[in-house]
C-alpha cells in the first residue's frame, strides 16, 4: 500500500503548484489526475498573469504576489516556462471608458501598484499597429505572460526532483473517510492511497470530487475561446486588452460598449498577445455552455471582428485554429482556497475562473502554508469555503 | 528514339541509361571512383552544380538543363550524392585496385534504421530487386548532408552498374517500452521500489545497450511546421505523453500551419511503437475550425470558400 502525507487531485496550474509547494515544505505528496498533466483548462486558455484586470483589494494583492513569485520561480526553475514580463496595456475606446479607467488606475496606484495612465500618442508609440482613434489606456509594466501548460510541466518536474509522485491517467473511484469523517484513503483504478490530507485542485471538475465526500462545491464551467494566428512578424509588443474586458469578466459592472450585435451577443472582448512561438493569440469570448468546448463559428467571427477594430493589420494575417476550454467560475469571482471544516483533512484550491494561471504560484504557496499550520502570507479568510453557507457578501466595486 | 522508361515504370532501365550515355566508359571506371548522374527529367534544379568542389558538374542556363559531368575533373568524392534532391546521383568505383573482383557503390539512403559499417546486406537494383550480396563499407551522415545519409557498399564488380540500393538482411523490431512511471499501478510501483540496488544497476546496463538502437533516427524531423524531431517526440513520451495531444503540448508537434495534417499519423505511429499501444488508444488532436488557414479579415466577414 502507498501512503502519502498529502494527495493533490488535479494536475493543472493550481494542483501542480500546490504539489510543488508542499514537497518544498517536506511533505510526502502524490499528484493524481484522471488524464495527462495540464490536459484540462490549463491547456485551453490564454496565459497571462495580470494585476490590471483585478479588482482593487485582495484580488490585486494576490495577483501582484503571484507575479512576484513567478519572477522568482522563473529564475530558480530549470524548466523554461517562457515567462515574459512584457507589461500590459488596457486600451480605452471612448472618453467615458478612459474616465473610468483613470479612476481605477488611481485607486490601484494609491494602493502602491505600478499602474499609469497613458495618452493616445504614448499608446501609438508603444503599439504602432493599434487603431489610430483610441483614447489611451492603462499601462501596467509588471504584468506578465507565460506558456500555461509549461507552467504545469515546470512545477511537476521541479517537484519530482524533491520526491513528488505523479499518477496520471488515474481515476478516483472513492474517497474513504474514517469514523470521525476525516480523510483516510483514496481508492483509484490503479490502487489505494492512504492519506490524511487531500487538496481538491480539480478546477471546473472540483464539484465531482466534492461529491465523493458529500459536499456541494459551487463551481460552474464557464467557456472561454480564443483564435490562433499563423506565425507572423511582430505586430504587438505587450499584452493588450480592451477596457470593455472588465465588462465581459465582471457582469456586475454595468458598462455599455458601442459594438455590433454579434460582439454583444457573444460577450466578446478584444485581447491580444504574441507568444514565444511567434503566433498571436486573439481573444476572447466567455459564455456558459456547460462542458461543451466546441468552437462556435459565430463566436469566432465576433472575435475576429473585434480584433480588427483594434488591430486593422490582422485583416491580412491567417487564423489557423480556434480553441476553447472551461474556466472554473464562482459567482463572487473569488477562488476557494480553504479547508473544509466538516471533513478534517479535506482542502479545496479551485474556482479561479480565468485567473488560474495568474494565481497558480500564490495559491500553491498559501495552501502549503495552510496545510503546514503556518500563518498565511496575508489574510485569505474571504476565500474560505464556508462563505457559501453565509449570507452573500457585498461585492467589491471596481472603482 | 528510345522509350522514357522512368515515366512508365518508375525507374531507369540499363537500355535507357546506355542510350542516354549516363554511365562512364570502362576507361574512366578503371581510373577510380566517379559520379554517375542518373538525371533524365528536365526539372528546374541545380544544387549538384554548386555542390561540386571540383566544378565538374555543369547545368548552366536554363536551369532545366540536365547536368553534364566532366568525368576527368570528377574525383568521386560523393558530395553531390547528398545534395541531389532527386536522389539521382551515385558514385561507382570499379577500379578494383586490390583485385578482389569487387566494386564500391555509394548512394543516398533515406530510410531508418541506418545500417552499420560491416553489416552484411543485399544489393538492390534500380527496380528494387535483390540481385547480390553486399557489405556496408561506410555510412556517412554529417549535418551538412541534411538528413540524406550516404552509404557505400561493396558488391561483385559485375553488379556495379545495377546495384543502387540495399536491403538489410533482417529488420529489427524497434518497439521499446517508455520508462515513465505514468500509468503504472500504484502497488506495482511500490513493490518495484523495494528491489535491490543490484537489480537496478543491471537494468541500467541493459538500458545502455539498447539506448543506441532507441536513438536511431532521433534527428529526423517529424513535424515540419514546427521542426520537431523524432528524438524530441520520444523524449516527450518518456516524460509522460500518452496521446497525440500530450506530445503536442510538450514539443509543439502539430501546432503549426498545417495543424498536424502532415505529421499526426506519424506521431500516432511513434506513440504506438514506443508505448506498445493500438492506434485507437493514442487518440487524435481535437478537430478545430478553421479547416484551412483563413485571414482574420475574411473570418470577420464570414467569407468562407
Amino acid at each position: 500500500m502507498s501512503s502519502y502525507d498529502v494527495t493533490v487531485i488535479g494536475a493543472g496550474a493550481i494542483g501542480t503548484s500546490v504539489a510543488y509547494h508542499l514537497v518544498e515544505k517536506g511533505f510526502s505528496v502524490a499528484l493524481l489526475d484522471h488524464g495527462d498533466i495540464a490536459h484540462g483548462s490549463s491547456s485551453h486558455c490564454d496565459a497571462v498573469a495580470l494585476i490590471c484586470d483585478k479588482k482593487p483589494g485582495l484580488d490585486t494583492q494576490m495577483g501582484a504576489a503571484s507575479i512576484a513569485h513567478y519572477v522568482e520561480l522563473s529564475k530558480i526553475f530549470s524548466y523554461d516556462f517562457e515567462f515574459d514580463q512584457k507589461g500590459c496595456l488596457y486600451v480605452c475606446e471612448t472618453e467615458s471608458e478612459y474616465e473610468v479607467a483613470r479612476k481605477y488606475a488611481q485607486t490601484q496606484a494609491a494602493d502602491g501598484y505600478d499602474m499609469n495612465m497613458i495618452d493616445a500618442k504614448q499608446l501609438q508609440d508603444m503599439e504602432p499597429f493599434l487603431a489610430k482613434d483610441l483614447m489611451g489606456g492603462i499601462w501596467t509594466p509588471g504584468d506578465a505572460a507565460m506558456s500555461p501548460y509549461k507552467v504545469c510541466f515546470a512545477f511537476t518536474q521541479e517537484a519530482r526532483k524533491k520526491g513528488l509522485k505523479v499518477y496520471t491517467y488515474c481515476t478516483i473511484q472513492e474517497i474513504r473517510l474514517d469514523e470521525k469523517n476525516a480523510v483516510q484513503a483514496i481508492i483509484t483504478d490503479k490502487g489505494t492511497i492512504q492519506t490524511k490530507k487531500i487538496v481538491n485542485c480539480a478546477g471546473a471538475w472540483a464539484p465531482d470530487i466534492g461529491k465523493l465526500v458529500g459536499i456541494d462545491i459551487p463551481i460552474q464551467p464557464r467557456k472561454g475561446m480564443n483564435l490562433i494566428s499563423e506565425k507572423t512578424e511582430r505586430i504587438s509588443w505587450h499584452k493588450i486588452l480592451e477596457f470593455g474586458y472588465m465588462l465581459s469578466k465582471f457582469e456586475d459592472i454595468q458598462f455599455k460598449r458601442n459594438v455590433s450585435p454579434l460582439v454583444e451577443e457573444y460577450n466578446v472582448a478584444f485581447n491580444i498577445e504574441y507568444t514565444k512561438a511567434d503566433n498571436i493569440l486573439l481573444g476572447g469570448y466567455r459564455g456558459f455552455r456547460g462542458f461543451d468546448i466546441r468552437s462556435e463559428w459565430e463566436a469566432m467571427k465576433a472575435i475576429a471582428e473585434r480584433g480588427l477594430r483594434f488591430f486593422p493589420v490582422l485583416s491580412g494575417i491567417n487564423c489557423i485554429r480556434s480553441y476553447a476550454g472551461v474556466r472554473p467560475f464562482v459567482k463572487d469571482h473569488l477562488p476557494i482556497v480553504s479547508e473544509v471544516e466538516s471533513i478534517p483533512g479535506f482542502y479545496i484550491a479551485a474556482g479561479h475562473e480565468g485567473d488560474g494561471i495568474c494565481l497558480s504560484p500564490i495559491t500553491g504557496k498559501l495552501m502549503a502554508q495552510m496545510i503546514a499550520g503556518e500563518p498565511t502570507d496575508f489574510d485569505i479568510s474571504k476565500l474560505r469555503f464556508s462563505r457559501f453557507d453565509e449570507p452573500r457578501p457585498v461585492q467589491e466595486a471596481l472603482v | 528514339m528510345y522509350i522514357m522508361a522512368i515515366e512508365d515504370i518508375g525507374y531507369l532501365t540499363m537500355n535507357e541509361l546506355t542510350c542516354r550515355q549516363k554511365l562512364p566508359d570502362e576507361a574512366r571506371y578503371r581510373k577510380g571512383p566517379v559520379a554517375v548522374i542518373e538525371c533524365v527529367q528536365e526539372i528546374p534544379c541545380n544544387p549538384c552544380e554548386a555542390a561540386c568542389p571540383k566544378n565538374a558538374i555543369f547545368v548552366g542556363e536554363p536551369i532545366t538543363n540536365l547536368p553534364v559531368l566532366d568525368e576527368d575533373a570528377c574525383i568521386g568524392c560523393g558530395i553531390c550524392i547528398a545534395k541531389c534532391s532527386g536522389l539521382a546521383i551515385f558514385v561507382v568505383d570499379k577500379s578494383d585496385k586490390d583485385s578482389t573482383g569487387t566494386a564500391k557503390v555509394s548512394f543516398p539512403y533515406e530510410f531508418y534504421p541506418l545500417p552499420r559499417k560491416g553489416d552484411r546486406v543485399k544489393g538492390v537494383s534500380r527496380a528494387g530487386e535483390i540481385v547480390c550480396d553486399a557489405v556496408v563499407l561506410s555510412v556517412v551522415n554529417p549535418k551538412s548532408y541534411d538528413h540524406t545519409p550516404v552509404i557505400t557498399i561493396e558488391v561483385p564488380v559485375l553488379w556495379a552498374d545495377e546495384v543502387r540500393n540495399l536491403k538489410a538482411e533482417s529488420s529489427q523490431a524497434e518497439s521499446s517500452q517508455a520508462d515513465s512511471s505514468e500509468g503504472e499501478s500504484i502497488e506495482a510501483e511500490n513493490a518495484e521500489a523495494e528491489n535491490t540496488e543490484a537489480e537496478s544497476s543491471e537494468a541500467q546496463n541493459t538500458e545502455a545497450e539498447s539506448s543506441e538502437a532507441q536513438n536511431a533516427g532521433d534527428d529526423m524531423i517529424v513535424c515540419r511546421c514546427e521542426e520537431v524531431t523524432l528524438g524530441e517526440i520520444r523524449q516527450a513520451i518518456r516524460e509522460g505523453a500518452r496521446d497525440v495531444t500530450g506530445v503536442k503540448r510538450r514539443v509543439r508537434a502539430g501546432m503549426g500551419l498545417c495543424q498536424g495534417r502532415t505529421c499526426e499519423k506519424m506521431v500516432q505511429q511513434i506513440l504506438c511503437q514506443e508505448l506498445g499501444l493500438a492506434p485507437d488508444q493514442v487518440g487524435r488532436s481535437s478537430a478545430r475550425p478553421p479547416v484551412r488557414p483563413i485571414t482574420f479579415g475574411k473570418l470577420a466577414k464570414g467569407e468562407v470558400e
